[in-house]
């Protein structure tokens, strides 16, 4: 039998319009810019950081470190992990307004869960909230 | 804090749902690292983004995953299934 979380399932109603939303992503799958520092995948606990990814990244500028999953394809296209092209498209054809000034990348391996949804999760969800003035967000894995 | 409508694209359905997300979608049979599609998909990838947009104005129950069908994808894989 599948085990369920216990904690809360943390719904937030979507007021609004989508083509009158700022939309924000956040992914898992340990996407981040290529002269940013790398994610740490030596270490066997996993690396609870987080890396900001600007609204008007040249998505050629981005790359993966992350050994938990087969990333070839995102090597090749990073939307299909981190679909900010796609995005940009969305906003170009009217069915979301904007693209929030701030991404989040980390690397969704870790074995320390308790430090992630008490340090990280918040963390990335003040980035997102005050940082990036996202009304929505959209949250990717490997 | 006020909360953040969020919204899942997995492709690792069921160990998703063990995490009870607030919304998600799973595209049918894309592989994990495809969370959208195929390299080079554009439209696909555009139709998968819209669809998990789409489930913020949607009536769906919260900790549930949304499966829907992208023939365009091609080859099917079977998900990641939980260690029991």
């Amino acid at each position: 039998m599948t085990t369920l979380s216990r904690k809360c399932v943390p719904f937030t109603p979507f007021e609004g319009e989508l083509s009158r939303a700022t939309v924000a992503i956040v992914t898992a799958a340990g996407v981040h810019l290529r002269d940013q520092e790398q994610f740490n995948i030596a270490d066997e606990m996993g690396d609870l950081t987080f890396r900001l990814i600007p609204p008007d990244v040249d998505s050629s500028d981005l790359m993966v470190t992350h050994h938990h999953y087969d990333h070839s394809d995102a090597d090749e296209d990073i939307n299909v992990v981190f679909p900010i092209d796609a995005l940009r498209d969305l906003r170009a054809e009217g069915f979301v307004k904007e693209i929030a000034s701030k991404h989040v990348g980390y690397m969704g391996y870790t074995m320390q869960l308790k430090a992630m949804y008490e340090g990280t999760a918040p963390q990335i969800a003040n980035e997102i909230d005050r940082g990036g003035r996202a009304d929505a967000v959209i949250l990717t894995g490997g | 804090m006020r909360g953040i409508p969020t919204v899942l694209i997995t492709v690792s359905p069921e160990v998703s749902a063990q995490m009870r997300p607030p919304r998600a979608l799973y595209p049918k049979g894309f592989k994990v690292g495809n969370s959208t599609g195929r390299p080079g998909m554009r439209e696909l990838q555009r139709q998968v983004l819209r669809d998990a947009l789409l489930l913020l104005t949607e009536n769906t129950r919260p900790g549930a995953v949304t499966t829907r069908e992208y023939p365009e994808y091609g080859e099917q894989y079977d998900p990641p299934k939980v260690r029991k």
